[in-house]
């Protein structure tokens, strides 16, 4: 209930407020987005196998935030793309964790 | 602070960057893409209609030149002078490229490569450049062409031949390729005889490189319809 409220607040929050992200800085917002939902579903999956720890969970979005905006200015100095790199390993995290969430809850 | 507290406040923070960062993002793109639609459409709309405005004004010139010749042809009726000058024009016409003409010619096309080229530094090899076409229209006119067109684009003396990025621009106009060079008065074995010829076909062999050469009896080529006046340049003196 928290988790879809506190989504929604930020959400309306730059609705209302409406920034715009200048277009160099918009793979970077991106790769923190792919981050933080990578750490929203690993924390909701921790929860579930009772082995949440707030700090662990707040750490693990920064840090993985951190490195994939490093990643991908590390490829635009390169002239390589790394946000692919960076879009695989979070997706293929986020699958792994909604496969764990989904045996958890549904026991399968 | 109690565990289950920080737990809700960890998640919540989290959660609420994602939905902040997600829309913000989202709508960035969004008024990027909208913002430049309009202004694409508008340039292309600005690139048609100036391209149609040239088109015309060349017909025009083209048009306002054959009746100044006909009305210098009529005027020569009336005297030995007035013949005489307009027979020097229409010498000095033919020579400066305001008068189309026809005639035997060697037709030589050329266009870029069907083969892929398999490096980025390669790609360079699989096109034809501006250069190239200057190279063929040089030995064209050492060959003996009197009057000479690319694409329908007369070249006079002081046509540019140039590029603006991958397209070639001839007397200020882009051109796609393929490239027909049509000279008129050309001796076809002086050309085939040539350095740049033999070139082009070692480079046809290696990269694919469209590149033929053809005679024609009657070929026509346009009248140039830019400007011929001399700003600066000077007849030599005597002792020059």
């Amino acid at each position: 209930m928290v988790a879809l409220l506190s989504l929604l607040a930020g959400a309306i929050v730059a609705l209302l407020w409406g920034p715009t992200i200048p277009q160099t800085l918009t793979p970077y917002v991106a790769m923190a987005v792919v981050a933080a939902i990578d750490s929203a579903f690993g924390g909701a999956r921790s929860y579930l196998e009772s082995t949440f720890n707030d700090r662990i969970f707040v750490l693990a979005f920064v840090s993985n935030a951190a490195v994939a905006a490093l990643l991908v200015w590390v490829g635009d100095q390169l002239g390589v793309d790394l946000t692919v790199a960076v879009v695989v390993v979070f997706g293929i995290r986020i699958f792994q964790n909604v496969a764990a969430i989904r045996r958890r809850v549904f026991g399968g | 602070m109690s565990f289950a507290w920080r737990r809700q406040a960890a998640f919540a923070v989290v959660l609420a960057v994602l939905g902040f960062g997600l829309v913000a993002a989202a709508s960035s793109t969004r008024a990027q893409k909208r913002r430049d639609r309009p202004r694409q459409s508008r340039l292309v709309q600005l690139i048609l209609d100036r391209r149609k405005q040239l088109t015309d004004l060349d017909a025009a010139v083209r048009k306002l030149r054959g009746q100044v010749a006909r009305a210098q042809a009529d005027a020569s009726k009336v005297d030995a002078s007035t013949r005489e000058q307009s027979a020097r024009l229409a010498a000095l016409g033919a020579i400066a490229g305001t008068t189309a003409m026809e005639g035997p010619a060697i037709v030589v096309r050329v266009t870029d490569s069907t083969r892929k080229p398999t490096t980025k530094e390669e790609a360079g090899a699989f096109r034809i450049h501006d250069v190239d076409v200057q190279l063929v229209v040089n030995e064209l006119l050492t060959a003996g062409a009197e009057a000479i067109s690319v694409n329908d684009n007369r070249i006079v003396a002081t046509s540019p031949i140039r590029a603006a990025g991958d397209t070639i621009v001839v007397n200020f106009r882009p051109l796609n390729p393929p490239y027909v060079i049509t000279a008129i008065g050309a001796r076809r074995a002086d050309y085939a005889g040539s350095a740049i010829a033999r070139r082009s076909e070692r480079w046809r062999a290696l990269f694919r490189l469209g590149y033929t050469v053809n005679a024609q009896s009657n070929a026509r080529v346009p009248a140039y319809a830019g400007r011929v006046a001399v700003d600066r340049a000077q007849p030599m003196g005597a002792g020059g």
